[in-house]
């Protein structure tokens, strides 16, 4: 299954839940939402990816200057929904320290609209 | 022993003619979805640096792939004639690196070495030859084969 990319207004919050597998073939698509969302001024990100198979380097090179883009602008991306599968990827690629993560969309939420 | 050859164009799409290949070996098979993720995960990497590295984008070229399942063992060899290139020399990302300054150059092949059990690169003639094999666990032999 490709990358399928749902998204949620909460506030000052976008959040993108996003389904399925993030590959070089599909990480452009995830890119372009990333993009859409950090293209509202003033918003902050939340990327449940609870639903997410697996992602490859193509994945965490998008996650990765979104997280760029979200520091340098002062705003917030908090992932959340990590499942065993994923959270061993982002380990592997030491990616675990360069995210707030925490477990589930609601406190991600929170997290990101409040910075607590 | 099961083996699947395909001759895929050199373009992004050979990534997800591999990924549904793959696909369907594991429903063929009844094979573990880790060991067939891991496989995916590494035949993405191996596959789109040969389409973009090796050929620069020029899909009029072609690569070659193996897949083959075997006892305990799911085995994928990649072959392209492109310049010689062995992904395993190609050193770890430094995975200390904070946000600003993180680099991805390298997280692939980490992913590569670390999904597969082996990986062996050789240069046949004019042609790379990259053998991935992920072997299966004895806990994901014994699901295999049933309750």
């Amino acid at each position: 299954m490709p990358v399928e990319v749902r998204e949620e207004a909460r506030g000052p919050v976008v959040v993108l839940e996003v389904r399925g597998r993030v590959d070089s073939a599909s990480a452009p698509v995830l890119q372009e939402r990333l993009a859409g969302a950090l293209g509202t001024p003033g918003t902050h990100l939340v990327l449940d990816l609870a639903a997410l198979e697996f992602l490859t380097s193509a994945g965490f090179r998008v996650l990765l200057m979104a997280g760029k883009q979200a520091g340098r602008e002062g705003r917030r991306l908090v992932l959340c929904g990590l499942s065993p599968r994923v959270h061993q990827l982002f380990e592997i690629g030491g990616f675990l320290d360069l995210f707030r993560i925490v477990p589930a969309r609601e406190e991600a939420v929170t997290a990101a609209r409040d910075g607590v | 022993v099961s083996t699947v050859r395909l001759t895929l164009a050199a373009s992004p799409a050979a990534v997800q003619r591999a990924a549904e290949l793959l696909d369907r070996l594991r429903q063929e098979h009844a094979l573990p979805a880790d060991a067939v993720a891991d496989m995916q995960i590494a035949l993405d990497e191996v596959l789109a640096n040969v389409v973009t590295h090796a050929y620069g984008g020029d899909d009029s070229r072609w690569v070659g792939l193996r897949v083959t399942v075997g006892a305990g063992l799911l085995e994928a060899e990649v072959e392209d004639d492109g310049p010689p290139f062995d992904p395993l020399s190609v050193p770890d990302p430094d995975l200390d690196a904070p946000l600003e300054e993180r680099r991805v150059g390298g997280l692939g092949i980490l992913f590569v070495r670390r999904l597969m059990s082996e990986v062996a690169y050789a240069r046949r003639g004019d042609r790379n030859h990259l053998i991935l094999r992920r072997r299966l666990t004895a806990a994901e032999e014994d699901a295999r084969g049933g309750p």
